[in-house]
């Protein structure tokens, strides 16, 4: 917005070398959103927020930011902290008057976990150089340049759990990858109104207080390498007897991924290969089926030793490494009674 | 809390000629226009009574700004006086017992120089483009003032205008150049190093901050453009504490040395934050701690002390002027305080202050002067 004039000869331009010096490295591009300092909350905290006295919202932004708290249970993917309205609630969200947000931005928080948090809004007409805010929802039709009040409460709510801004690619084409952002959108700019959080929003909700269940999918804003292992009870059999292969899927245990590692991956797809031993080439006997968490299972007759494995194909809708078990042989005894006339061997 | 309006109901549109304009026109359609404080006798500029406080809030009617309303106090324990500004108003200061008023009708800014003491006011400048902000240089003979064009509010530069009767304003810095690491500018702040010598100018984006720190005496022009910067908290000559960029609390503290080229971190958590000289001269930084307590750096050597751990968690430290809207004459090594945890003092009633060096709280009319 602003344009550059000619600096006047009295005053001596200096930039640059400052400039350079203090401008920090910056964060390589795109990947789950950063976190803030300060503590998390419990998992599936429930955090209760009420209206500040004498700053109350109006209707229009109170329906809005109780949509985004709503928006935060339905889409946060993780064990992060829930909000609901409770007017007896610990945590005060406020409206205009009083608000302690500094001279820029559309909203501010305050968060001390785990013992509360609190949040204002600037007022509609708040006056900034570049001219007067309009929340999108205190008119019956929106109007350009308006900002979404419930997008701009999620991403608040959002910075309340731990989320920093989401760092973007240069030219921005991630920007609906995340509603925790340094810059927001007003209408009708792709992304002035999401009602969800992006994915690498939920990638480091997740990261951080764990994911919802075993069931739930990564985030594809994650890379999680899983493990994969297998073993079969019992290992060695008579002819012609059942033996159960159980696979055990799981994020690999590892540092950076902080909650995650470790955990059970359940409810996916692992599929159960065989071969003769002796041979190279798998053949597919089919889905194992899911038993307890990260747990499959395929039960089998054989009449032969085979070598078997498991194998977990990386989805293409979440944010997990597919991952192959190693082999595992079960030993058939030989036939000896009733056995079949084996032909033309 | 009995308030002492600075205007008494008069009819729609009576402003007698020479009188102060402050108030709201189009905006207080709906109510009786007020009138203005009486013009003050003699010289605008510094020289009034010390011990001054301000306090500014928007005035919001249905979810929606209709305006302003300024506080100004003094100790005594007189009632603080009302004004009420129209939706596009700042305050700064106090100066010496005096605090700058600018407010915007929608057709013309006007600036005027209120004095808390006597309840008048000298006009200083009528201007078509906005003045967003502005402030009193430290000698108290000129006025600086940031400015934007009416109708594309596009950054026109600071400005300097003269104090005396008739003199023009002129160009102290242009309008910042884009970055887009910073966004359109939010806003514009105006703030003296302690010492009085650097102005700094304060460029927000929504998010981050860069400034532009005028040596008043040499002219030179350090341009701090750090995206991961945000709000400068003070400066004391080369050194500047600012805010991390961040969009609430806590936020990490650095100090930067503007001479080293070098920034430092204070605090990783850190809550509201001001720069503060103590008795002996000392600067420091002064800021909120999450447990409640209140933890002051030096900034010349770090030196720490935690003045009021766990007793005091509620008494929050008042940030900058800017930040607050609470602004306050205090003599070396006190700093403003809130009554509670909403960072605002109680109602219009003056703020509370609290000693830096022992850590005892009294109201803004106990503080030694």
């Amino acid at each position: 917005m602003s344009v550059q004039h000619p600096r006047p000869r009295a005053v001596a331009f200096l930039a640059g070398v400052l400039s350079a010096l203090l401008t920090a490295v910056p964060a390589a591009a795109h990947g789950p959103d950063p976190v803030l300092g300060g503590s998390l909350w419990p998992q599936n905290q429930r955090l209760e927020f009420r209206w500040r006295s004498g700053a109350v919202p109006p209707a229009a932004i109170r329906t809005a930011i109780l949509d985004a708290a709503a928006d935060v249970g339905a889409t946060r993917g993780s064990k992060a902290a829930t909000y609901a309205y409770d007017p007896a609630g610990a945590n005060p969200i406020g409206y205009g008057t009083g608000a302690t947000c500094g001279v820029n931005g559309l909203a501010c928080f305050s968060r001390s976990a785990p013992t509360g948090f609190f949040m204002w809004f600037r007022e509609q007409g708040h006056v900034f150089d570049w001219g007067s805010l309009k929340w999108c929802q205190m008119y019956t039709t929106a109007p350009t340049g308006c900002y979404d009040a419930e997008t701009i409460a999620l991403d608040e709510l959002g910075h309340v759990e731990i989320l920093d801004h989401h760092v973007n690619y240069t030219d921005d084409s991630d920007y609906e990858d995340a509603v925790v952002q340094t810059f927001s959108r007003t209408k009708p700019r792709d992304g002035w109104n999401m009602h969800g959080f992006g994915r690498c929003d939920v990638a480091t909700l997740q990261r951080e207080y764990d994911v919802l269940s075993w069931t739930t999918p990564y985030s594809t804003c994650l890379d999680v390498d899983t493990v994969l292992t297998l073993a079969a009870s019992p290992s060695s059999i008579p002819y012609d007897s059942t033996t159960t292969l159980t696979a055990t899927l799981r994020t690999v245990s590892r540092v950076a991924y902080e909650r995650l590692g470790g955990n059970p991956v359940a409810g996916r797809v692992v599929r159960l290969q065989r071969r003769p031993v002796g041979t190279t080439s798998w053949v597919a006997l089919g889905t194992m089926t899911a038993a307890a968490p990260g747990s499959y299972a395929f039960a089998i007759r054989l009449t032969r030793s085979s070598e078997f494995r498991a194998v977990f194909t990386t989805p293409p809708d979440e944010g997990l490494n597919g991952s192959v078990s190693p082999t595992v042989t079960v030993v058939v005894a030989a036939c000896t009674s009733s056995c079949p006339l084996l032909l033309g061997r | 809390m009995v308030e002492s309006r600075w205007f008494r109901r008069a009819g729609p549109g009576i402003v007698a000629v020479g009188a102060v304009v402050l108030v709201a026109t189009a905006t207080l359609a709906a109510r009786d226009r007020p009138s203005a404080p009486p013009t003050c006798a003699g010289q605008a500029g510094r020289g009034g009574t010390s011990g001054a406080w301000y306090r500014i809030a928007p005035r919001v009617e249905a979810g929606e700004r209709r305006g302003q309303t300024l506080w100004v106090g003094r100790p005594g324990g007189s009632a603080p006086r009302v004004l009420d500004l129209d939706p596009e108003s700042f305050a700064s200061g106090p100066f010496d017992g005096r605090v700058l008023v600018g407010t915007d009708d929608g057709t013309a800014s006007r600036l005027s120089l209120l004095d808390a003491a006597d309840g008048c006011a000298w006009p200083i400048a009528v201007s078509a483009d906005v003045i967003r902000r502005a402030t009193l240089t430290p000698s108290g003979d000129s006025v600086v003032e940031f400015r934007v064009d009416r109708r594309t509010r596009r950054d026109l530069g600071v400005w300097e205008r003269s104090l005396r009767p008739g003199a023009g304003a002129t160009q102290l810095l242009p309008p910042i150049a884009a970055d887009g690491r910073f966004g359109v500018t939010w806003s514009t702040e105006l703030q003296w190093s302690v010492d009085g010598r650097v102005l700094a100018v304060q460029s927000c984006g929504e998010v981050a901050c860069r400034s532009r720190l005028l040596d008043t005496a040499s002219g030179h022009v350090h341009e701090l453009a750090d995206p991961a910067l945000g709000a400068i908290v003070g400066v004391d000559r080369d050194r500047v504490v600012a805010f991390e960029a961040c969009r609430g609390f806590p936020c990490p503290l650095d100090l930067i040395d503007l001479t080293a080229g070098s920034r430092t971190n204070v605090d990783p958590l850190a809550g509201e934050a001001v720069v503060a000289t103590d008795e002996r001269g000392r600067r420091w930084a002064v800021y909120d701690q999450l447990d409640g307590g209140l933890r002051s750096v030096a900034l010349d050597d770090r030196t720490v002390r935690d003045l009021m751990p766990e007793a005091d968690a509620r008494r929050r430290l008042l940030g900058t002027p800017t930040r607050s809207g609470v602004g306050a004459d205090l003599p070396p090594g006190w700093v403003l305080v809130a009554s509670g945890d909403t960072h605002e003092p109680i109602g219009s009633s003056a703020p509370d202050a609290r000693r830096v060096s022992d850590g005892r709280i009294v109201h803004f009319d106990e503080v030694p002067r």
